[in-house]
């Protein structure tokens, strides 16, 4: 990726030194060549640090709602679903879009460094180089080659925008992805295909382990609430206690409260330290919104309100047509 | 030294399970965590890091101080009866039982927590040493050895090809021995050998990781100036305040105390609470900490100037799992190297 | 330790107290009588310490201990409504029992450094509940100590409390001066107008003295700035940190600053040594 980042240093000097921005916000090798971390640089002497690799999965538009208290303007590398959270942001009026220059990065999808270490494949590890559906690893121990698809993150295999729907510039080409005819919801529907005691314990399984860290709601574009209502402890909304019931009411209550907003960009389950597959909540939220409401379209633009804060005449009415109600 | 073969440890596990509850590291949908013995486990020792820290065996995560019943003016408060099992964790690495250590530092001195040590006295510890280090392994910067029993443990293994030799530390761990001889033998003396080989190779592994420059004794500021650095406001930037790094972290240690209304009585309870919560600090009348870069100094702060001025010792083990489990890859050796404590 | 079983002392566990009487001080202050269920101090302690107050379900506070431990019959807490439990605690009525857990933190040195010294308390609002405990103790041993000077003030004199001890008591005892403010000038006030700081200033009270500091935290900011214009130096004053406290026993964490626990070190800090605290109270 080596011609990506010389693009994102040349783009951010550009504009930092012009002025176009105060600071950027992009991404920086860490201890591991498997590392690449968020990092904000207002200062042009320390461009240097800036890269774009297989690595860069962190979706860094959520720091603008701090950033921009700070400094005035920011620019910002942001792949595909990263940029529609950050029209969710924009809509939910938590960023003033006029103050962000969104530097667009076209995305094949990141590489997942724990599916390497399962097979062994971070010893040695120098560089990695990305192509179409091939990674190429460079190790101490000589070159690999491997199929994409088996060490992209999940949530990078059925991407439906490789590509940013909104920027300012643009840095590469368009990418097509070959999905390969898959069903969004396959993994949605065989839960579907449970009976409620089966899907029961699915959840109580997942929902156990969860300790209750809030990396998925603080990693979450969408959920950019000042106070959160989880931060409440009076009796009665949420305790802290290791209570079954209430580590199941957090996921379910954050599910709905971004429902119709959340862009499924899959950050939630990649940050979950106990590996609990959140995401498939959100998915079948979506699932349901498709079917009544047609396509899901959260974070695509800021022109049209959310789905569900959106009423039309012309909507259809479930209550009707599945006879709601008693 | 005693050693038993791969081939026999489920009846080494059958026959401790009659006496105790007994926990091993355990690979389910991928993730390794400590879990109770079952014989369809799939017992993994070759990982070195579950994913949460074993401390939740003498500090879990939530835990019920007493019972009360409020009933108008009157009030009543009763204390849990004592669990009376005797619990055996199987495969605690150094790191982890170093960190038992340092949380004993804080909960055994006066006045002593008793829950805590209650259980404490309960648990037998087989230690695990570990002869093939991770990358973001850092236990040596904080005078651990991977090879060697912490002070605490019971028994002490290492696995190596298809032995488990295993060594007794304590009367605890002599007890347990005896209980199991006949599945235990001798360790020859090739066997004897073969350790020492593998002790050997593995000082050199040691120096070849990455973190292996990391030595918190070279911060040499006052309290005060690292307080003031402002090392704080650059790599606090990106850290979201989220509890991942202190729920993984074996020597975490901070909890809150809440009550659990049930109607006409409840129960009192503590559970683990993180210095990166917003509120962590919050009074009827203040925080004294509003910014995420206040509190993310205050947890490193902690465990790299507070704690050792107390205690002389890191509130830190090298262990790795902030390394691999921060969703934005901070972590306490970059701290570390930040404030200056690299040997260059 | 209280204690909430018979056997061994555990340090969270609280022992039944009874509320022996609420007196209603200001309109947002009230000081609680409180004794164990047959009669008696629910446990011993020294001036200066806390106790942990416990209202299941509602929750659990730390409080100063308002009373001496020279009175052996009950403990006193003067308690401001500001937050939840306070609030729940207000709202009680008398025979109520509730839990009492302690004595914790340290204690003004009443054995030490302060012995034979002139002591100068300055107090302000429900600030004067802590140091109450000290200058009652003071007053009940009053050959071991100097001269006492006591400046206490409050934004409004219907906000002065433990009016029968700064109106009556302390005015009476031996070598005692008492010096009374009020922030702003008020009908049927004659006494002095001024912020603390301020009259502690006017005052010019000679450095030969030991001051003990309490109120809200600006106050003491300023109050500090005042003694040191004085004269006074940082290891002649003492004060009183606060912070959001949990266990009580130094263990949870959050009262944590720099390598101190407010709980378990202190609330009773000497200027010098706050001095080395990092800037997070």
């Amino acid at each position: 990726m080596e011609e990506i980042t010389l693009k994102t240093r040349e783009i951010a000097y550009k504009d930092l030194s012009t002025g176009k921005v105060d600071r950027v916000i992009g991404f920086a090798k860490g201890d591991f060549i498997y590392e690449s971390n968020p990092t904000f640089i207002s200062d042009i002497d320390e461009l240097d640090a800036l890269v774009w690799d297989s690595f860069c999965v962190n979706n860094l538009s959520k720091y603008l709602i701090n950033e921009l208290k700070d400094v005035k303007k920011i620019g910002i590398f942001l792949k595909g679903c990263d940029s529609l959270g950050f029209n969710q942001l924009v809509q939910d009026n938590k960023v003033d879009s006029d103050n962000v220059l969104v530097y667009g990065v076209p995305c094949e999808g990141m590489v997942d460094p724990n599916k390497l270490k399962k097979d062994n494949l971070l010893k040695g590890l120098i560089d990695i180089k990305r192509s179409g559906e091939k990674i190429l690893l460079i190790t101490k121990q000589g070159d690999k080659e491997l199929k994409a698809k088996e060490y992209e993150y999940d949530k990078c295999i059925n991407c439906k925008h490789p590509n940013p729907v909104v920027y300012s510039e643009l840095l590469g080409d368009y990418i097509t992805r070959n999905n390969n005819v898959v069903d969004d919801f396959q993994e949605i529907k065989e839960i579907e295909a449970m009976n409620s005691e089966e899907r029961f314990d699915y959840w109580s399984k997942q929902f156990s382990k969860c300790i209750r860290c809030y990396a998925c709601r603080n990693i979450c574009p969408v959920c950019s609430c000042d106070k959160c209502i989880f931060e409440n402890y009076e009796p009665g909304i949420s305790g802290k206690g290791k209570v079954d019931s209430e580590d199941q009411f957090f996921h379910i209550i954050r599910a709905y409260h971004v429902a119709g907003r959340c862009v499924d960009c899959g950050e939630c389950s990649r940050v979950c330290p106990e590996g609990i597959s959140i995401d498939k909540l959100n998915r079948k939220i979506i699932k349901d919104i498709t079917e009544i409401y047609g396509e899901y379209d959260a974070g695509l633009n800021t022109s049209k309100s959310s789905v569900l804060v959106n009423y039309e005449l012309e909507d259809f009415d479930p209550f009707e047509s599945i006879k709601g109600g008693k | 030294m005693k050693k038993i073969t791969l081939d026999k440890l489920s009846e080494l596990y059958i026959r401790i399970s009659q006496e105790y509850d007994l926990f091993v590291p355990s690979d389910e949908e991928g993730v390794v965590s400590f879990t109770p013995w079952k014989d369809d486990s799939n017992v993994d020792f070759d990982v070195l890091k579950t994913n949460l820290s074993p401390k939740s065996f003498i500090f879990p995560q939530c835990e019920t101080l007493f019972n009360f019943k409020s009933e108008g003016k009157k009030l009543s408060i009763e204390r849990l009866k004592n669990d009376e099992n005797k619990f055996l964790i199987f495969g605690v690495r150094p790191c982890d039982v170093k960190a038992f250590h340092l949380l004993d530092n804080v909960f055994l001195r006066e006045p002593m927590d008793r829950l805590y040590e209650e259980k404490r006295n309960r648990g037998t510890i087989i230690s695990m040493g570990c002869i093939e280090p991770e990358d973001t392994c850092f236990c040596n910067s904080f005078n651990i050895d991977p090879l060697c029993a912490q002070k605490g443990v019971d028994v002490f293994t290492l696995k190596i090809k298809n032995n488990i030799f295993w060594k007794v530390e304590t009367q605890k761990g002599r007890d347990l021995t005896v209980m199991l001889s006949g599945l235990l033998e001798e360790a020859s003396e090739d066997d004897l050998k073969e350790i020492e080989l593998v002790k050997e190779s593995l000082n050199s592994k040691l120096e070849e990781l990455p973190y292996f420059n990391i030595d918190p004794q070279k911060i040499d500021r006052s309290l005060i100036e690292l307080f003031e650095s402002n090392v704080w406001d650059e790599i606090s930037k990106s850290c979201l305040g989220c509890g991942s790094c202190t729920y993984v972290c074996p020597t975490c240690h901070c909890y809150d105390i809440q009550d659990y209304d049930g109607g006409k009585g409840g129960e009192r309870f503590r559970c683990w609470d993180s210095c990166m919560y917003s509120d962590f600090t919050l009074m009827a009348h203040g925080n004294p900490r509003t910014t995420q870069k206040e509190r993310f100094r205050q947890r490193f702060m902690h465990k790299l100037v507070y704690y050792p001025n107390n205690f002389n010792e890191y509130a830190c083990v090298g262990c790795g799992r902030c390394v691999e489990k921060c969703p934005v890859n901070m972590n306490i050796v970059k701290v570390i190297r930040e404030l200056g404590g690299e040997n260059k | 330790m209280s204690c909430g079983c018979n056997d061994y002392i555990d340090p969270l566990i609280p022992q039944i107290a009874v509320i022996k009487s609420i007196r209603t001080d200001t309109k947002d202050v009230s000081t609680f009588i409180v004794e164990k269920p047959e009669g008696g101090k629910c446990f011993d302690f020294k001036p200066g310490q806390c106790a942990m107050v416990s209202v299941p379900p509602i929750g659990e506070a730390i409080f100063s201990i308002t009373s001496s431990p020279t009175e052996k019959n009950f403990m006193e807490f003067s308690i401001k409504r500001c937050g939840k439990v306070t609030e729940y605690l207000h709202n009680l009525e008398v025979d109520t029992e509730i839990g009492v857990r302690g004595p914790y933190g340290n204690n003004f040195p009443v054995n030490d450094e302060l012995i034979g010294k002139d002591l100068l308390f300055i107090a302000g609002g429900i600030g004067l509940a802590p140091l109450r405990s000290v200058i009652n103790y003071v007053m009940d041993n009053r050959d071991a100590y100097g001269k006492v000077d006591i400046v206490y003030g409050a934004r409004t004199s219907g906000d002065l409390v433990h009016r029968n001890d700064i109106f009556k008591n302390w005015p009476a005892s031996v070598n005692t001066n008492v010096h009374l403010t009020v922030d702003r000038e008020e009908d049927g006030w004659d006494g002095n107008v001024g912020f603390v700081p301020n009259y502690v200033k006017e005052l010019k009270f000679e450095t030969n003295k030991v001051a003990l500091v309490c109120g809200p935290p600006i106050m003491i900011k300023y109050v500090l700035l005042a003694l040191e214009e004085l004269g006074f130096s940082k290891d002649q004053v003492y004060t009183t940190l606060e912070l959001k406290m949990k266990c009580g026993i130094g263990k949870c964490g959050r009262c944590n600053i720099g390598d101190k626990y407010v709980c378990k070190d202190g609330p009773v800090f000497r200027c010098d040594e706050i001095k080395q605290l990092p800037d997070e109270y």
